[in-house]
Order: C-alpha cells, then structure tokens, then sequence
C-alpha cells in the first residue's frame, strides 16, 4: 500500500534522476567543447620570479576568455580549462606533473617553461607526442632545441639574446661604445648559468673586451670571497646573474667591495633599485618597463588595473616584464591560432597559423621561421639615486 | 693580494660565527639528549622569518625583533620537544628521523604562513668600514660581534655556573648526575630548547645579511655538524673555533681555486684535520 508520502519520495527521486541526466549531459556536452591547456613554471621557490607571473597572466587571460563566453572555431564554441601546478623549478616534479597533463588530461597546450633545467628534463619525454603537442615556453635551451629532429613541438616564446634583433647584442654593442674593456661574469653553476656564459663570452670577445667569468653553487648567499677576488681583476662591469633570489644579494654585497657597475641580461631591476645608493650603473634588458608603459600604452594600463582587481593585490612591477614569457598575450595569441586554423585539435595547423601571425597586445610579438619570438623589449639604466633612462627597441 | 686575503680572512671569522652559532647548538643537543637535531636549520629559518615579518611587515625596531624572533623559536623549541623529541633521547635514528621529517614540516608551515618567494629585509645598518685598507660591511661585523658574544656567555655559563657543571655532570655520567639531584629532564628540554634558541638568534641576524627562503637552513645545518666534527663533537667553544675555520677555509680556496666549489674546500679542511686528529680538534677536551 503506497501512501502520499511514498507518492512524494518517487516524484522526487524522479526528479533527482531526470536532474542528474540533465546536469550529466550538460557536462558532456561542456567537456567536448573544452580546450585544455597547461602551464608548466615554478611558482613559488626560488625561481618563481621567472615563473609566478607568467602563471598568473595566463590564468588571467584564461579568465577573460571564459568570462567572455569563450571563443568559436569552425561552428564550435570553446571554453578553457587551465592546469596550472607549481613545479617550484623542480624538474622531476615537473616531468610527473607534464606526464599527467598529457596522459591522463590529454591536454595540448602548455605554457612554459621559463627554466632550462626543467625544459632539459620534459623534452625528451615530449619528443614521443611531437606533432601532436605544442610546448611554448622561454628557456634558453630551448633555442638550441628549435629545428632540430622530433623537436616541431617546441615555440620558444622569448627573444634570443644574439643576433641583430637580439637585446643581448645590443648591450653588448653598448659596452663597447662606452669604451669597457673588461667585465666579470659571476654566474650560477648550472644549466641556465653556463647557457649564459657560453652565448655573451664570444659576443663580449668580439668586441674585444675582456671576460673573468666565474661560477657559484646554487643557493650560495654569501658571495664576498668571490666578488673581492673578481674585485682585484678591477672590471669595469659585473654581469651577475641569473635569478633575481641571487641579484639581491650579489649587487648589495658586490657594492661592499666597489664594483658599482652591473650587466643584467636575466633577473629583473629590482636589485638595482634596491641599492640605487651605492651603484653607479645598473644596465639591465627589461622585456618591458611598466612604470613607464604604464603611462604612455591604454594596453598596459588595463592590464595593470585588471591584475589589481583579479589578484585583490598590488600590481609587481619588478616581476612583470616576465610576463614576456608565456603569459597573457600568448593565451590570446593560441586562441586567435586555433580560429584562424579551424581546428582545436589539429597542432600543426595551429602552430603553422602561430608562426604566421602578428600580435598586438602587451607586446609586438611575432615569430621567425623556427618558432622563436620577435618582440619589442626596453633596455633601462638605472643611475645612482634611482633615477631610470629607457630605450625602447622595436626589432626590424 | 695580502689584503685580499686578509679581507677574506676576516669575511671567514663572521661566516664562521653563524656556523659556529649553529654548531653549538648541535654539540649541545647532542651532549646533552644524545640526538643530532638536524632540525635547527629550520629553527634557523624560523627566526629569519620571524625577524623579516617583525622588522619590515609590523615595523618593530629590529633589536627588538630579534628579542621576539628568538622568544619565538624557543616557544616552538619547546613545543617540538614536549610533543616529538622527548620521546627520543638518546636514541640517535630516531632523533635523527624525527628531526629531518620536522625540517619538511616546518618548511611547510613557513611558507604557507608568509611565502615561499625569496624575501630582502631593508638595510639595518647600511655601509661598510675599513680596518687597513679592508672593507667590512657593517652589519656583518655586528651580527659577527653579537654571535661571538653569545657563543663566549654559552661557553662561560657551561664552565662557570652551577647548570653548566650539571650539564657536563650529565654528559659523563647521567646516572650519577640524577643521584646528585640534577633535574635531568628539565636540564634535556633546556639544552634542547636553548639550543633552538641559538639557532634562531643566528636567523635572526642573518635575515639582515642575506636574502631568505624556506630553504636556507639546511645548508647551514650542514655546516653546523661539519664545524662541529671539526672540533669534535661535545666542546661548545670547539664549536666556534669549527665554524670560523670552516668559513676561512671556503674563503680562502675561493680566491685561489674556482668559486664554485667552495663548499668542497671546508669539506677537505675537516677530512685533513680528521685525518691527523681523528677526534676533531678539541676532542677530549670536553
């Protein structure tokens, strides 16, 4: 005998039943049209200065997508899905964390890294989906990598120091002009560390000036010995590098023993501001000055606001010219790739519709034959006191 | 050259006095609860955070920061001890695995407490000043003076002080030193906790000479033990005459041989001195 109340129960669990049926459709129906991406950087740890904000400004144009409803391609409208861990610029960890997005989540897309030791550490394992992946990130080994064999899966989304577009030339040319006729180099003892040593050494020898390099084990924090040695060779820069972790306390205490004169090709400008007191010259490649683009370009001033308002925080400036680097524009720019190649899925299409456009957004940004950027970038001076001069370079 | 090396000479006494800081601490332990607390290296970096967070986010004076941040790694000094390490005396492994499992969880909680992004205090004391023609940055030399003068009370306290004579009277013979009346857990809970305490002075300090992050007391932990083998194990004054010759030793092979292996050139001062005094330098002179 069946009771109202039993009549009540059914008609709801029918209900609940017809709503499961619904929501679970619903999800497939969302799940087919999702573009999953990745972001592969360390962002937190020592080496987040390279990588938090390119995290954070992908997550931010994932954001905007979504919130605009996502974008269509060939009839299909897309939303993004965002993998975002922190490898803390730790390679295994960021192998296992690569091998999950691309078994498991099928993902495509990943942005990053920014680090070498971790590109050296994902690339081979990514060689067996070459084709069928793409990987857009800025280390420097990358550059080595482009071209070669199982290697089309790569985009190196920064600038290359050399060259005649490169900003690392240009500084070096710089030097020169100013009559240096020695520099020490004091970098980090590892993969990224030497990758710098090998690409400026020729380029400062060329221009016949003189190199003491010198290396430090990662993690060192007092450099004194090292920088008085170097100190006694008398150079008229130092070229330090390579992590901002690093910077701060090799300019501070490089000041310590008179060397007042720094060449900065990685990290950022806060170390030199930081101790504008006691430096004389503190000449760094900024991807971009944003206390000055802020001012002069609509583009960065709203992005500057929307990252207040996203993150509820004040905006970093010493960290955001990294931002150059798989970050926000580049999410646009894959999105703006997929419509113009009519596919989602289809990788070679997508990179050959990459390497054939021209973005305007934060930066200029387009590629050259290999997949590796071309972009606008700033050279910034600092001057004892604090005081900034900046050039900017928009590459032919 | 002679003032390079003099220069590097006196940079290796203060980089020696935060080995020798942290050496203490681990000799002390050691001597005392018998275990090898590799976990004052995250004591260390407590009292650095602590220090940053008091100096440049609340904005205290930072000797008084200091004072908190000290008071604060104590506090959890004591924690550790009354919930792990009590129940590891004299037992080596396990004090030694409670200690490293401690370093991750500590690790942890700093960094979701403030951040794991590297972190500059504002220059205390900014300049440096010449002795003969060599420069010593002036905070350097303070926190150096303040460290010595500290390990100096320690060693003064252990000789000279009723505590200190029980302390030794334990290290020899722990049963004896109970027939005596010696509060034998008070005075291991003591030791340990003043311990961490040395630590987190030596964060403290150091959190106004370099940059910090979650990581940087496992190397100075190491250095600890390495300054304390090297003047064998048990001798608290030992300890700061480790530490200051392991310092020397890595900036004096760094003016001669490649910077980059500086930390290989302590390593080889403690196997040469192990090789002709086996007990370390001060070994049996407890």
């Amino acid at each position: 005998m069946t009771t109202w109340h039993h009549d009540i129960a059914r008609a709801a669990l029918r209900c609940a039943g017809a709503t499961c049926l619904a929501l679970g459709l619903a999800g497939t129906a969302t799940a087919q049209n999702v573009v999953k991406i990745g972001d592969l950087e360390a962002q937190t740890g020592p080496a987040s200065v390279f990588g938090l904000m390119p995290s954070q400004g992908v997550r931010m144009a994932v954001n905007e997508i979504n919130k605009d409803g996502g974008f269509d391609v060939a009839g299909k409208r897309y939303t993004l899905q965002l993998f975002s861990p922190d490898n803390q610029g730790n390679p295994q960890q960021a192998l296992v964390q690569v091998k999950k997005m691309l078994e498991e989540e099928k993902v495509q897309y990943i942005f990053g890294p920014y680090l070498s030791n971790v590109f050296n550490a994902v690339a081979p394992y990514m060689q067996q989906y070459n084709g069928k992946v793409l990987l857009m990130g800025g280390a420097t080994a990358m550059h080595w990598a482009l071209g070669k064999p199982n290697m089309d899966f790569l985009i190196k989304t920064i600038p290359w120091d050399t060259g005649t577009s490169g900003y690392g030339s240009m500084m070096v040319d710089l030097l020169a002009k100013r009559g240096v006729k020695k520099v020490a180099i004091l970098m980090q003892n590892d993969a990224g560390g030497k990758a710098v040593v090998d690409i400026y050494t020729p380029m400062f020898k060329e221009r016949n000036i003189e190199v003491i390099t010198e290396f430090f084990e990662p993690n060192t924090k007092d450099f004194t010995s090292v920088l008085a040695k170097l100190a006694a060779a008398k150079p008229d820069y130092l070229f330090p590098g390579y992590t901002d972790t690093a910077l701060y306390d090799i300019v501070r205490q490089a000041t310590e023993v008179g060397l007042t004169h720094f060449f900065i090709a990685r990290g950022s400008i806060g170390p030199g501001m930081k101790n504008a007191a006691m430096i004389d010259s503190y000449l760094a490649y900024v991807p971009k000055y944003f206390e000055q683009a802020e001012k002069t370009q609509p583009k960065v001033a709203k992005f500057i606001g929307d990252y207040k308002t996203f993150y509820k925080t004040s905006f970093p400036y010493d960290q955001a010219p990294q931002c150059a680097t798989s970050c926000y524009d580049h999410v646009f720019m894959l999105v703006d790739a997929m419509k113009k190649a009519g596919s989602v899925t289809d990788v070679p299409k997508v990179k050959a519709a990459l390497l054939s456009m021209r973005h305007q957004g934060l930066w200029n940004i387009r590629y050259d034959a290999t997949g590796e950027a071309i972009e606008d970038f700033d050279i910034v001076e600092i001057h004892r006191g604090g005081k900034a001069d900046v050039t900017h370079i928009e590459p032919k | 050259m002679t003032q390079l090396i003099l220069g590097q000479l006196i940079n290796g006494v203060i980089v020696g006095t935060l080995y020798g800081i942290v050496a203490a601490g681990i000799t002390l332990t050691f001597g005392i609860t018998g275990i090898v607390n590799f976990a004052l290296g995250a004591f260390m970096t407590l009292g650095a955070y602590m220090s940053w967070y008091l100096t440049d986010r609340v904005g205290l004076a930072f000797p008084a920061a200091i004072v908190l941040s000290v008071l604060a790694t104590m506090a959890a000094g004591v924690v550790a001890d009354e919930a792990l390490f009590r129940h590891t005396r004299n037992n080596l492994i396990n004090g030694l695995l409670v200690s490293i499992g401690l370093i991750s969880v500590m690790q942890a909680g700093i960094a979701m407490t403030w951040t794991a992004t590297p972190q500059e205090m504002h220059f205390v004391l900014p300049g440096v000043v010449q002795v003969g023609g060599v420069v010593v940055p002036k905070m350097k030399g303070l926190a150096a003076l303040i460290l010595l003068a500290v390990i100096l009370c320690t060693y003064a306290a252990l000789t000279r002080t009723w505590v200190g004579r029980a302390a030794f009277a334990y290290a020899q013979n722990p049963e004896a030193a109970r027939l005596m009346g010696v509060r034998t857990r008070l005075l291991q809970s003591g030791a340990f906790v003043y311990s961490v305490g040395l630590a987190g002075l030596g964060g403290a300090l150091y959190a106004s000479l370099y940059s910090i992050d979650t990581g940087f007391g496992y190397t100075y932990v190491l250095k600890g033990i390495e300054a304390a083998i090297l003047a064998g194990i048990g001798s608290v004054g030992g300890a700061l005459v480790g530490g200051i010759l392991l310092g020397m030793a890595e900036a004096i092979g760094s003016i001669f041989l490649p910077a980059a292996y500086k930390d290989a050139y302590g390593l080889v001062a403690l196997v040469l001195i192990l090789v002709l005094k086996p007990a370390g330098i001060f070994g049996g002179h407890k």
